[in-house]
Parts: C-alpha cells; sequence; structure tokens
C-alpha cells in the first residue's frame, strides 16, 4: 500500500514534464493530422499483432526449451530441442486424437451440409405457412447452453433411456465411447448456423435457373443438388469450413461424452489433457501438442480466410 | 454408348417403376407447403431429438429430488422445491459451489461472490463482452483501412479465433504457471503483473486471479469474432456518406463520431448480444485453465453436480441457465420480430 502512493505521484509529475514536448506533438497534430492518424494506426497495428500472436510464440518457447530447464523463462528458448515433436507422440498417441478429431468434424460436416441444405432450400426459395415461425425457433435452440442438454443426452447415448409405446419397452442403445453421442449434439448445434448460411445463397439464385432446370424433367430435389448446390459452392464451402472449425474447437460435449481415451473415439481435447501426468507436469510436450493441434485449424484459415469471415458475418447479422 | 444410355434413360425416365419411382412420382405430386415439410423432417427431427426432446427432460428431472442412495436417479416429485432451495441457498451444503452469493445488510450487500456460479458467470459475461467489443473495434478500425499486407494481419488477428478452447487453455495455463514464466514470478521474486498487483503468484489457484485471466483468454480469443462483424458493419456503410463529410470539411473524428458510430451501432448491439448468449455458457476455459472448483460458472456447476450425482440439482441448475439466456434471446427475438422479418 505505501509502495503505490510515491508510484501515483511520480505519475502525476511525469505528466507535468511532458506537456511541453506533448503539447508540441498536438500542435503538429493538429496541422497535419493525417500524419498522426497514420502513426497512431501503425502503433495500434503493432500492439494488436503482437498480443495475437505472442502466445503462440511462447508456445515455440516452451515447446523448445528442455522440460527440466523450464524456470524463469525469458523471452527465448534455452535450448533448440526438436525432438519434443518425436515424444509428444511416444507419451501420448496424439496423432490418434487428431484422427478421431478429423474423423468426428468430417462426419459432421457432411451430415450437416446434407440437412442444412434441405433446410436452406425451403427456407430460401419456397412459400409455406409456419416459415418464419420455425426460423426463429431453429434460431432460438441453437442458443440454448450444451449443459442444458447434457443429462438426458447423456442418459440417452449411455442406453439409460427407455420409451415405452403401449406394453413394448424399448431402450435407447448404448453408444457411449462411439462417435455418436458426439456427432449428433455436434450437428444439432452447428446446423443452424449452416442453415442460415445456406438459406441466403441458395435465396439468391435466380428462379429461371431451377424452372429451366424443371422443364428439362429433372425431380425437385435433383434440381436441388444438380443445379442450386453447384451454384451456391461458394456457400456451401463457407457452411462447411466453419462447421469444421466449430468441431474440431468444441469442448463440451467432446470433454464429457466420452471416456477420454484415444480407442474410445475421443478428440485432441482429451489428446492435450493427456499430458498432464500424475508425477510430472511435461510443459515442453503440452506446448508441443498445442502446436500440432493448432496447425490444421490456421492451415485452414489462411487458406479459406474469405471464406471464413464472409460466413461469420453473414449468419451473425442475416439472422 | 454412354450418352445414348444416358439419353435413353432420360426418356424412359417418367414410365419406370419400382420404389424409387413411385417415391420420386409422390414427391412430384406434394403440394409446395408438404414439400416444405418433407425436406425440414431430418433437421427438426434432430434438433427435436438432441435440443428440444433434452431440454424437456431437464426441466421434468428438475422438479424432482436428488436421490443418493439406489439405482434409481431421481428421489421423488417435489414440485418446484428445487428452485427454491437454490434461490434461498438452502442446498449450499450439498453443492460444490453456491448458486447465489450471500446477501447482508450491510455494504457492500452481497459477500462470497467468487463462491457463487451465478455472480462469476456474470462477471465473466460482462468483463469479457466489454473489453472484446472495445478490442474489438479497434481492430475493426485498423481492418477497415488500405495497407499493403492487410490480408496477413487479418489472418494473424482471426487465427485466435479458430484456435480450440482446449489449446487456448493450454496456452494461457503455460502463460501463467507460476515459476515457469516472466508473467508470474514467486513471492521473493515477484514478476510486474505481481508487483501492480493484478495477480498473486499462484494466479491459478486463486478464483479472483483465475477469473480475470479466464476473462484475458476470452477477450483474446473472442475479440476477432467481434472485429469481423463490426467490420462488416462498416463495409456496408456508404462510402459517399464520408466524401459529403470531407466537402463539409468534417474532421476524420467528426466522420467517425457522426457517421460510422451510428450507423454501425446496431450492428455492434447484435455481435454483442450474440457474445453475452455464447459467454453465458463458458465452460471449456475454465475446465483446462483452473478447473471448476476455482471458477465456478453456471455449466460448472451443472457438471459438478451431476458427476456427484444430484440429478435433480443438476437439471435445475440447468434449466435456470437456460432460463436466463432464453431471457437474452426473447429480447433480440422481439425486437428481431417487431422490425418485420
Amino acid at each position: 500500500m505505501s509502495n503505490e502512493n510515491p508510484g501515483i505521484g511520480l505519475g502525476a509529475d511525469d505528466a507535468e514534464m511532458k506537456r511541453g514536448p506533448l503539447g508540441r506533438w498536438v500542435n503538429t497534430a493538429i496541422k497535419n493530422p493525417d500524419r498522426a492518424y497514420r502513426s497512431m494506426f501503425y502503433v495500434a497495428m503493432v500492439f494488436f499483432l503482437v498480443t495475437t500472436l505472442f502466445p503462440f510464440y511462447w508456445l515455440l518457447v516452451l515447446a523448445l526449451t528442455p522440460n527440466n530447464l523450464i524456470s524463469n523463462m525469458g523471452l527465448l528458448p534455452k535450448g533448440f530441442n526438436l525432438t519434443v515433436f518425436i515424444e509428444m507422440f511416444q507419451r501420448v498417441p496424439f496423432h490418434w486424437y487428431m484422427f478421431n478429431s478429423f474423423v468426428l468434424g468430417i462426419t459432421t460436416t457432411v451430415l450437416v451440409l446434407l440437412i442444412a441444405s434441405l433446410a436452406g432450400y425451403v427456407f430460401g426459395r419456397l412459400r409455406f405457412p409456419g416459415k418464419g415461425i420455425l426460423m426463429l425457433g431453429i434460431l432460438a435452440i441453437s442458443y440454448f447452453p450444451p449443459a442444458a442438454f447434457l443429462i438426458p443426452l447423456f442418459e440417452l447415448f449411455t442406453g439409460n433411456t427407455a420409451i415405452s409405446i403401449g406394453s413394448v419397452t424399448v431402450s435407447s442403445p448404448d453408444l457411449f465411447n462411439t462417435p455418436a453421442p458426439m456427432v449428433f449434439p455436434f450437428s444439432a448445434l452447428f446446423l443452424p448456423l449452416s442453415i442460415f448460411i445456406l438459406t441466403t445463397f441458395y435465396g439468391q439464385i435466380p428462379d429461371g435457373l431451377e424452372d429451366a432446370a424443371r422443364v428439362e424433367g429433372t425431380t425437385r430435389l435433383g434440381a436441388l443438388f444438380r443445379v442450386i448446390v453447384p451454384l451456391s459452392a461458394p456457400g456451401v464451402a463457407t457452411a462447411g469450413v466453419l462447421t469444421f472449425i466449430s468441431v474440431y474447437n468444441e469442448f463440451f460435449f467432446s470433454f464429457l461424452m466420452n471416456n477420454g481415451e484415444a480407442g474410445s473415439w475421443a478428440p485432441i481435447v482429451a489428446g492435450i489433457l493427456k499430458y498432464q501426468g500424475q508425477f510430472d507436469t511435461p510443459f515442453n510436450l503440452m506446448a508441443a501438442a498445442s502446436i500440432v493441434g493448432v496447425l490444421p485449424v490456421a492451415i485452414l484459415v489462411i487458406i479459406a480466410q474469405e471464406r471464413i469471415v464472409s460466413g461469420l458475418t453473414a449468419g451473425a447479422l442475416k439472422e | 454408348m454412354a450418352t445414348e444410355q444416358q439419353s435413353g434413360e432420360a426418356i424412359s425416365e417418367p414410365r419406370r417403376t419400382g420404389p424409387y419411382a413411385s417415391v420420386i412420382n409422390w414427391m412430384e405430386m406434394l403440394s409446395e407447403t408438404q414439400f416444405a415439410y418433407l425436406l425440414l423432417a431430418p433437421a427438426l427431427i434432430l434438433l427435436g431429438v438432441i435440443a428440444v426432446y433434452p431440454l424437456a427432460s431437464t426441466f421434468s428431472m428438475s422438479l424432482f429430488a436428488d436421490r443418493l442412495t439406489g439405482t434409481a436417479r431421481l428421489g421423488e416429485f417435489v414440485g418446484l422445491q428445487n428452485y427454491i432451495d437454490l434461490f434461498t441457498g438452502a442446498r449450499n451444503f450439498a453443492l460444490p459451489s453456491a448458486f447465489l452469493p450471500t446477501f447482508s445488510t450491510e455494504f457492500p450487500f452481497v459477500t462470497d461472490i467468487y463462491s457463487s456460479a451465478l455472480m462469476v458467470t456474470l462477471i465473466f459475461t460482462a468483463f469479457s463482452v466489454l473489453f472484446e467489443t472495445l478490442i474489438g473495434f479497434g481492430q475493426a478500425l485498423i481492418l477497415d483501412q488500405d495497407f499493403r499486407g492487410r490480408r496477413w494481419v487479418r489472418v494473424a488477428i482471426i487465427i485466435p479465433w479458430a484456435v480450440p478452447i482446449v489449446i487456448q487453455g493450454m496456452i494461457f495455463f503455460l502463460m501463467f504457471q507460476p515459476n515457469i514464466g516472466f508473467l508470474v514470478g514467486t513471492s521473493e521474486n515477484p514478476a510486474l503483473l505481481n508487483q501492480l498487483g493484478f495477480i498473486g503468484t499462484t494466479p491459478l489457484r486463486d478464483t479472483a486471479d483465475s477469473l480475470f485471466l479466464i476473462i484475458v483468454a476470452d477477450v483474446w480469443k473472442t475479440s476477432a469474432f467481434m472485429a469481423l462483424l463490426i467490420l462488416a458493419g462498416m463495409q456496408s456503410i456508404d462510402r459517399s456518406l464520408y466524401d459529403v463529410a470531407k466537402v463539409a470539411g468534417a474532421s476524420r473524428w467528426q466522420q467517425f463520431k457522426l457517421i460510422t458510430f451510428p450507423l454501425i451501432l446496431p450492428t455492434v448491439l447484435v455481435a454483442m448480444l450474440f457474445r453475452t448468449i455464447d459467454a453465458m455458457r463458458v465452460y471449456g476455459i475454465i475446465e483446462t485453465m483452473a478447473g471448476c472448483q476455482t471458477v465456478p460458472s453456471l455449466s460448472c456447476l451443472v457438471v459438478t453436480t451431476f458427476n456427484t450425482p444430484l440429478y435433480g440439482t443438476s437439471a435445475t441448475v440447468a434449466f435456470i441457465t437456460a432460463g436466463i439466456i432464453a431471457i437474452v434471446v426473447s429480447v433480440y427475438i422481439v425486437n428481431f420480430a417487431s422490425e418485420g422479418v
């Protein structure tokens, strides 16, 4: 407490002394505002770049430093231990966790694109009673917290939910430790965003193209999958990329709907958390695994940044 | 040969029989409304089974008592007793963390704020959304400029958004582990953040410090989302307005105050609402960085009571969480509906 007061006093003195140069700076800034804006702009840009990228650099510093040397780390790694990227796969089968994440992500994406294409076609191109209410309903559902669905879904997927139809009681199958308890909740969670993105894109295809396909003798579904979906390829790609990233990043169901073993389809959530050992904490392996885990999405962001930007903004602002 | 076969098929298609053709014919005969609902069926079934049914089931479970022994998961029907117990604090003895803080008549009127799931969640939500909006705004202003390398700056700003929650948690866990980095020191050798009094020397074991760091981690990850939405708002502004302003002699600050800010305000509010709803569910980052015992959010309380297992209490907390979010959502939907769908 006593330390703080002189500090504040000093700050006030400093400000007093700097008023001179600051005043001059303000004068030039008023005379030449563009220069001031330009310098402010660069300062802000560098600040944002440093704050967003520093954590990744920190991971690299920790990964390259041998674990026994990690204490009181500065800004540079104490060593250059590249074998950490081999060691991390030996300690935990991280490649299997990543494989599981990819399988879950791709399965969910295909399922979501299929279902959302049908729904997006309906909302984007057809007129029918109840349309507005249904869209709002789907929107509202997507906002509920996963925690509100946890207990019944856990019971459902562990085979503890029984449905009685008359005298026949059917128990739900025990799907725990298969992909199903993750894929279905993921699909429901991320379906609404894809529906809204695809509704926008499908709604923009001129009616004439669909009519022409129908006159040629295509069925209604044929027109959707042979004319509208191919013409909306950017929209489908956007919805697909966003769904995949969302699944890859998801925590709640990924963490709770499996026993955390690679053989039980546990995704990278469990893989990363597994490095925390009972007797040691291998900071360098944790950092290395985090780097490897981030790489796929980082590459996806670099390749598909236009799609991601347009998808996020369209998805959020249209609704 | 191949084309001949195809055209032959196309001609014979209307006359084809069999189950596939009859399904196609049946679909062609449906009215537009019937066809619409047929195509919506997969989406509605999925959402029904994975979202609507669990929500209803959670509510019905919340009306039953916990059962600590025996094979059945729930005790007898108790009506709204679980809700009453949670709000009066009568259930606190059984919970890993309280639901509400303790109220008192003396200033500051509430105590034990950090052991209350509701307060922790609200503090997290308020601060993270506020700072994400401010920083997102700053980032959007940067990205709105034309400069060389803009594409790469945008990638750098978006990447944290794409980082998996578990890795985000691991990054901040590694940054704020005592004694391994320069951000957190020891009591003999305090680091700058310790000396300034922002955090103690074991920040991830202290609720207030952890909450602060979790907010920082969330701001780091999610500001980009706000930035993108605000940027979209900025870029939809008619550029000729700025030309008019320049001719009229408005400074950059005046242009921002009189054109940019009022025109993107609706976008910012919508974006803040999205983030509020999302922040209310916070769970993963807490679990990875500090653990649910240290920072008990509402979602944490649902999971910890579920694992105890106190099914009735867990369902009650889950339903209250959903209810709070539903109130926030309905504010938005009412506004949305009044503007016209």
